[in-house]
Formats: structure tokens, sequence, C-alpha cells
């Protein structure tokens, strides 16, 4: 909870006094350079922010040179025109003093925080030296290069492979995997909820009124309001989305996939399912139903601390509102090494009540060229890929010398695994990492060990905004410009129909620096891969996306977000009959009215796989969902769990000025009878300590959380020098928790047990 | 005076977002430190599994019996043609009688321009333009409605007339006119 007292209502809640000594200081950053006023478009700019991964279409306007105000673009429907807290603080973020616009070079030891500005052609020039000599002296898988994903990764990874490296990293195993590792295994694809028009929703802590999606949390805001649905939320802390439930229960950290399996036996036992849909669409029910028969609502009442009866009554309510109902299969709840397993069990929940592209249900995006074919017709353009193929490496990549990690290496690999070839050289030891706005030293486990591996690197290079927590420990930092300042490719944004939208810059660059496709481009150069970059600029980029049309690219600009067609929903036959009524060429309906029988899933079988062989070859007894028992704490320890906030971002905007003055603090929430009987007061300083490493921090007596479990906010207590407003504030979520992956879908664990006392 | 302009804050819908406090300060200059506008999260209250937070937004409440108005020595404080009261920084002297008078204790002292500061409805920012108010704009769940309530037609004079609202502090008399939904345990209420 966003704690604002009345002292703080008056005085702000703190920060701002605190833009520090280091700042004036900093080598390379606003307050060292200087900076002119704001210079950009009078009138308001579409384009697309970039404050969290949701990347929401906007429309920013500059306010007399000083600031720039930005409310959503109200082109996209589910987004409203609006935008959150740390949308709308992009201009703090732009502005901040303390943002670095020069390069930098590392001129004392790795994380000592002495730095020195240097010309881009400086930083190029050294870098790609020290790249040429570790490739001719290791190999060049021997670098590993980890970036965002979005608009970032594809010019890093252009470069990894360019370079020869197949070791490239998103944030994908650090959170938001496992839902997509199982749906792949599960359904082939990636699938969406469609929240807004759901009638009745579990949800399994997924935190959408505080981590906002804007579209999602706009979704299950309408679908409580306009639809009236039920919202059933399991999480062992009162969150928001806790508070604007109908149902709520403090589930047991790491049981929730006791409930969801509970649900599966209910849906079967009780005959609830639906048979038509499973015989037509399912493989491998037989097994699962098998496997589903031990798992009863008793079974799971003993381990979750939720009645049998609840869970029975509720799976009969989920299947009375089936198909319009899902049982929400995202994002951060209490992650364990069963992850897989409890997306997996999810899914074959809603798979049961056979909502799949049913209203309310789930769903697959139809990009412009699925559309299109059900049209008959080119109703939407589809985006070219511009540019030159470049070859794939051949070495193996890190992840997959454990092959139950194949799945994840093609999705976005397994982040972690960096460290565990560090530590064993194996399948070869690495020895440079090339980053992009990414920082795992707040969004990883054991930061002490990512410390150790970057303390150990022959060469680290850090792309991003801030010196954050993690390129605080690079040799070089190479400033991106924020997305205020730069254009972009156009991106894909289709959901039931096609959809696009673009970044564009809405003022001019502050100080010297670059956008991420032009830094990586121009290193790349530098290396010898001229080949490999056809393209000058942006703009020739977009036009080749395009295909040339400029009518289009210029409407995409100008409106900032373009969908075409009409919302598709391919069992829903009302949907498919305006459908069909739309675009005389389309394909006709079935009998039933639907597109079923068009459904395919790119799965072996073809089929839903709620049993997989594929998983049932990479480690035996895994191709079926079965309960696996995982400790996750002591029996003298608490559990400890994470979440988001609503004003932040992961580990990427703790030091923005504005975001800060709201929030610079997680205070750690424990019980009253916890905080009692360690004779803990509200606003006490408590250390908490796990396997992992120690942290101190403040108390939050609460109610809102279970007696065995304390939570606290992630991206916090941040530790190197140069994030003044964050550093040393509240408690490291990184370092908390231990580095263990998860098996098939690679993730890393994000709860663990951790001892309480008062410091 | 034709017009009535209120506020609804549905704190059913409020989330605690902040996006409003963010917004707010950004078309309206607020500095660090003071803030025209917060959604207060407070809380749990009950006992668990039956909690509730209260979501609580603090702010200027348009008070149609205005103590700052009253108070102020030189008619800094001021209310407009349109009933929004606001604040005539020309003719502010920084006595802070109306910071000291303030039912609600919402105004503040503004660190940058020297003079009292409060909401205004954004009269002079965004109002101005023939634009809803900051905070309404970017709720990302429609929790703020702003508009006449002397219109009928208006979906603010709708809301009143048909939902369960309820104003802070009615007892000590200010009439004010930010009218709130309730937020309640047990789900959304439409
Ligand atoms: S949810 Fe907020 S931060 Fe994220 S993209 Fe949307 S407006 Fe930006
Ligand atoms: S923006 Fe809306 S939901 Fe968020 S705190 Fe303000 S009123 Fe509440
Ligand atoms: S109406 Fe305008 S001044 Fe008042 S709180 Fe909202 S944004 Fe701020």
């Amino acid at each position: 909870m966003i704690k604002l007292d009345r002292r703080a209502f008056l005085k702000g809640a703190g920060a701002s006094g605190a833009a520090c000594a280091f700042s004036g200081g900093l080598p390379g950053s606003i307050a060292a350079m200087g900076a002119e006023p704001l210079k950009g478009s009078a009138t308001a700019v579409n384009s697309m922010c970039e404050m969290c991964s949701t990347r929401c279409p906007i429309s920013a306007r500059v306010v007399d040179g000083k600031t720039v105000f930005i409310e959503g673009n109200k082109a996209a429907k589910s987004f409203g025109g609006k935008v959150c807290a740390r949308g709308g603080a992009g201009h703090s973020l732009l502005y901040d003093p303390q943002r670095i616009v020069k390069p930098l070079k590392r001129v004392g030891e790795r994380g000592e925080g002495k730095w020195q500005e240097i010309s881009w052609e400086q930083a190029y020039a050294e870098i790609a030296e020290k790249m040429q000599q570790i490739k001719q002296q290791h190999g060049a898988e021997s670098v590993v290069f980890s970036s965002k994903s979005g608009s970032e990764h594809g010019y890093v990874f252009d470069l990894a492979k360019a370079y020869g490296s197949p070791n490239t990293f998103t944030h994908f195993s650090l959170c938001p995997g496992a839902y997509g590792v199982a749906a792949q295994v599960m359904f082939g694809t990636k699938v969406k909820r469609d929240l807004g028009n759901s009638k009745y929703i579990i949800n399994f802590g997924h935190n959408l009124y505080e981590g906002i999606n804007m579209s999602e949390t706009r979704g299950l805001m309408k679908a409580q309001m306009e639809k009236s649905a039920k919202l059933v939320v399991f999480d062992p802390r009162f969150s928001v989305v806790a508070s604007k439930a109908d149902e709520w229960y403090p589930v047991k950290p790491g049981s929730d996939i006791a409930i969801a399996l509970a649900l599966n036996h209910v849906l079967i036992a009780d005959n609830l399912y639906d048979k038509a849909f499973v015989e037509r669409y399912v493989a491998g029910f037989e097994q699962f139903a098998a496997q589903m028969r031990d798992y009863t609502p008793e079974w799971a009442a003993s381990l979750t601390d939720v009645s049998a009866k609840d869970i029975r009554r509720i799976a009969h309510e989920l299947a009375k509102a089936a198909p319009h109902a899902v049982v929400d299969f995202g994002h951060r709840n209490t992650f364990t090494p069963e992850e897989f397993e409890l997306r997996r069990a999810i899914y074959a929940a809603n798979v049961l009540i056979g909502n799949f592209e049913r209203k309310g249900g789930i769903y697959a995006g139809k990009k412009a060229k699925t559309y299109n074919k059900f049209a008959g017709a080119d109703v939407a353009p589809s985006l070219a890929k511009p540019g030159v193929k470049i070859p794939s490496p051949t070495a193996e990549r890190i992840d997959t010398y454990d092959k139950q990690f194949s799945l994840v290496a093609s999705m976005g690999g397994v982040y972690q695994s960096i460290l565990d070839t560090f530590e064993t050289g194996k399948p070869y030891p690495i020895h440079g990492w090339i980053m992009a706005r990414t920082n795992p030293m707040q969004t990883m486990t054991d930061r002490a060990r990512i410390e150790k591996v970057l303390k150990g690197l022959d060469l680290v290079v850090a792309c991003d905004l801030y010196i954050s927590e993690t390129a605080a420990y690079a040799d070089y930092m190479l400033p991106e410009s924020t997305y205020l300042e730069r254009d972009e490719e156009i991106a894909d944004k289709s959901g039931k129909n096609p959809a696009y939208y673009v970044r564009q810059q809405v003022v001019e660059v502050i100080g010297d620096t670059k956008p991420a496709w032009q830094i990586f481009r121009e290193l790349g150069i530098k290396l010898g891969y001229q080949d490999y970059y056809p393209w000058d600029d942006i703009h020739t980029l977009q036009l080749a996306q395009v295909h040339k049309d400029y009518a289009l690219l210029k409407r995409i600009k100008t409106e900032g977000y373009v969908s075409f067609g009409k919302p598709l929903m391919l069992r829903e036959p009302k949907m498919v009959a305006d459908f069909t009524a739309e675009f005389a060429t389309a394909i006709a309906a079935d009998d039933d009215g639907s597109y079923g029988s068009h459904l395919k899933f790119k799965t072996p079988s073809g089929k839903i796989e709620l049993y997989s062989d594929t998983v049932e070859a990479l480690v035996a007894g895994r191709g079926n969902i079965v309960f696996r028992d995982v400790t996750l704490k002591q029996p003298d320890e608490l559990y400890f769990i994470q979440g988001k906030v609503a004003v932040h971002t992961n580990g990427a905007t703790h030091n923005v000025p504005m975001l800060a003055n709201l929030m610079s603090d997680n205070a750690v929430w424990i019980h009253p009878k916890t905080a009692a009987a360690r004779g803990i007061a509200d606003g006490d300083k408590i250390r908490l300590t796990s396997s992992a490493g120690s942290e101190e921090g403040k108390a939050l007596v609460t109610k809102g959380i279970r007696p065995d479990t304390v939570f606290a906010y992630m991206g916090f207590g941040s530790k190197n020098r140069e994030l003044t407003r964050a550093t040393g504030k509240g408690i490291h979520c990184g370092n908390l928790l231990p580095h263990q992956t998860a098996p098939i879908s690679g993730m890393c664990v994000h709860t663990t047990g951790v001892k309480l006392e008062k410091a | 005076m034709n017009k009535r302009y209120v506020m609804v804050h549905d704190e059913n819908k409020c989330i605690g977002c902040q996006a409003c406090n963010v917004a707010c300060r950004t078309e309206n200059d607020v500095p660090d430190g003071v803030a025209r506008l917060q959604v207060r999260v407070e809380g749990p209250f009950g006992e668990m599994p039956n909690l509730h937070y209260s979501y609580a937004r603090i702010s200027c409440q348009q008070c149609e019996d205005a103590a700052c108005i009253k108070v102020c020595p030189t008619g800094a404080a001021y209310r407009n043609d349109d009933g929004i009261i606001t604040i005539n920084k020309d003719k502010c002297v920084g006595c802070q009688y109306c910071v000291a008078a303030c039912t609600y204790k919402v105004r503040f002292m503004n660190p940058v321009t020297r003079v009292a500061d409060k909401c205004n409805f954004c009269t002079d920012t965004r109002l101005k333009r023939g634009e809803q108010p900051a905070c309404v704009t970017v709720c990302p769940t429609n929790a703020l409605v702003f508009g006449d309530a002397n219109d009928a037609s208006s979906e603010v004079a709708q809301i009143i007339a048909t939902r369960a609202t309820y104003r802070d502090k009615v007892h000590l008399g200010a009439e004010p006119r930010v009218y709130r939904i309730p937020a309640k345990k047990g789900g959304i209420a439409s």
C-alpha cells in the first residue's frame, strides 16, 4: 500500500529534499552537463509509453517548454485514453538531473562509482576492440547479451548474432515466463485473457489493480462494473485486487497449485466440464483426468487453508458461468519451483470450461495474416521484417546445456543461467556481458552472486538511462535517449483484430544520448558488420515495414494507434456473424455459427495438450500435470513474498523524482500477531534474513497479510551509490531470494523463507 | 451563478494508483513536497478475511460556504462566475489565513510562487481549454467524474441522483462539492 499520511500530504513523501550531494558531481548526468529548456512540438504527439512493459498508446504535449503532459491516446479503445502514475511521470524521468546523457567509462573498480565522460566514438572503439579480443581468445559465444524485451532487444540480439553469440536473454525467466512456456506447450501459442467480457474471474494473485497493465486493468474493472462479474482472489496478502474482490482467500503461499488442481478435480468429478469441447479439441484428457482423481478439495484444503466447501462451490460457480468465465493465468503471485505445473493447472481449468475463443475467456491474438485469411481479403496490412538475415551462430546456448530448458531458450532464455555458467564454466566459460535496459540485480535473485559474476568478467557494457543497480558494475555506460526523445519501428498491438502503433519523438534529445537502434547499429558497424545494417535511420526502416505505403505510415504516425477490422473470436457466434456480415469474402461460418472447424493448435497433436509428450521427453514424469510438494521455508521461518506497486516498475523507476516522491521505501508487511511475538511495532526497524542474504527495513504492521508470511513491494533498496533517491531505502528483494531455477519453465523463484527480527 | 461544478470520486472503483495525483502535478505545475491532490489509501479495517481499505480523495472540496474566502483579507481567494473557488495570485499576500481556515486542510503555500494554492478544478489550465480536469482525464478506472450538477443531463447529476453518495464532514456545514461513492467489502458495485 502506498502510505500517504497527512504529514506527507503537506510535506511530500520525502525524497525531494534528498536530491543530494552526488547529483551535482555525477559525471555525464544532466546536472553536470546542464540542460536547455525542452524543445518539442506544441501540439500533442501520439506515441507509446515506456514507463513499464505494457507500452500504452499515449499522447504527449510539451507545456511552456517546461514539461510534458502525457495522457492516453483515445484511439486505443481498450486503453481508454488513460495513463497510470508511472506513465504520467515520464517527463520527470526525461528531465531528472541524475539521468546520464553522456557515455561513461569506468575509472575505479567495478561498482566503485568512479566514472569519466567519453565520446561515443571512443566508447564504440574501445568496446569493439575488447569484443574482438574476447572473440579471438575465447569465442564469440563467451559473450552473453541481455535486454529488456520490446523495442531494444531486436537490435541487441541482432548484434549478438552478427558477432556470433547465441546467448541472448530477456526478462522472460525472471517474471512473465512460465505462463508463456505453459501456453506454448498446451496451445502451441501465446494466449490472452478477455477479462472485460468475463462474468466470473478467478485470480491467483494477479495484482492488476497495482501492477497496472492498462487494458487488462480496465478490462477487469469493466467486467466488475458492467458485467457484474464475480471476482474471486487467492492471495496471501490483502492486495488492492483482493480489496475489490467478492471473495478473498488468504491462501498459504505457494499452494495455489493445489487449488487449481482441485478445481480441475471438481470440474471432472462432478461432470461440469465441456465434454464436446474436450472431445473435439483436447489431447491427453485421459491421463490428465486420471491424475486429477486424487486432487480433491479436501486434499487441497489441508495444504492451502481454503476450505473444501469453498473450493467445490467456486468450481461449480465457474462452470455455471462458462464459457464466459476465466481463471486468470498471470502473473506474479508466489513463484515456486513448480511454476510450470501451476500455470498448466490453471490453463487446464480454462480448457475444461471450454472458454477458448469465447467472450470473457481466453483467446489467441490475431495478426494481419490470420485475420486476412478469415476475411478472404486484405483487411489489414501486414508489416514486413526489413533488414538482412543474419546467419544463426552455431555454438550451443548456455541454457540448453540442460536440455529441459530448450523450450524457454527459444522464448527469452533462462536469464539466470548466466550465473550458473559463470560458476561451472559449462558448457564453456563466459567472459563478457552486454546489456540494454535490463537490471538483473533488482529483477533476478541472489544479488550477491550477480555482483560476483559482474566483477569477474572481462567486459561489461550497459546501455541505460540511469546508472542502474546493475549498470553500476559496467565498464562502459551507453546512455540511451528516453522514449520521449526517440522514434522507433512500428509495433504490432494486435488483439482480437490487427492493430499497429508507433513510438515517436516528442521532444528534442537532451544531452548526448542516442536511441538503442542507433547505438547498436553503430557499434555493429564499428565491429565490421555494416552489411547487416543496410538502412541509415529509423524512417527508412519504418517505410520498409509498411512496404513503402506512405499513406499508411502517415496514418499510423498521425493517429498513433490504428486498428483494422472488427474484433473476432473464433468460437463466438455473434462475433463471427458480425465478421461475415462485414466482409463479403469472409470464410463461411460452420453450421453452429462459429469458426470452430478452423481452430488449429500448433502442438505436435494439433490439439490442446493436457498431457505433453514433448515435455515428458525433456524430463521423465513431467508430461502430465502433477502435484509436487516443495519446501519453501524452514519451520522457524516466515514465507517471504513480493509484488508490484502502482507507482513503480520492477527495477526501473525508483529513482524517477516524481515517483520517488510518491514512494521511496517499501516497508515490510507483518501481521500484528507475528510482530507482537517479536516485540515489533509499526514503523520499527526490522531485519529479514534468508539463505541468500540479509536486509534491514521498516515494519508495516498490518492485518492484510497472513501471520506466517511477510511481504514487500519489489525494486527498492538499491545498493549502488549512483541512484541517490533509491539507494539504501527499503529492502532489496533480490538480496533475499535464493538462486534457484524451476524445471522446464526455467523461472527464477520469488518465494523463500526468512527470519524476522527487530533490528 | 448557473453552474455548479462538482467532482464525483467513486471510491468503489478507485484503486489508489495516484495517476490523478501525478497528472495534476504536471498539468498545474505543482512543485515537489506539496500536492493539490492525493488519494490516500488507509486500512485495512475489519477482521480477516472481511477486510477493507478506504480510498479517500484529499483535495479542495470546493465548498459552497467556503471558510477560505471568508477569511482572505485581500480577496485573493475568490469564487469564479462558474462557482469554482480559485486564487488570484497577484492579490495573495501570503498571510496563510486561508490555509489555517480551510475546513478540509487542503490549502498549502506553494514554495515556488509563495502564494496559497489548492485544487481549482483545473480552471486556468484544462478547463480554460475546454478539457476535462487532468485527474479525470487519466484515471485508469474512470473513478472520477466531473461536470455541472445543475445540468440534469450531465453524468454527475445522474450519478448524484441515482447512486448512494456521501460528502466529507458535512456536519461542519461547508457544503463541499466533492461527492464520494463509498467502497465496500464485497466487490465492485455498479
Ligand atoms: S501501464 Fe502506465 S507505465 Fe505502463 S505503459 Fe501504461 S501508462 Fe505507461
Ligand atoms: S487515478 Fe483514479 S483510481 Fe487512481 S488513485 Fe486517482 S482516482 Fe483513484
Ligand atoms: S481538478 Fe485539476 S487541480 Fe483539481 S485535483 Fe484534479 S487535476 Fe488537480
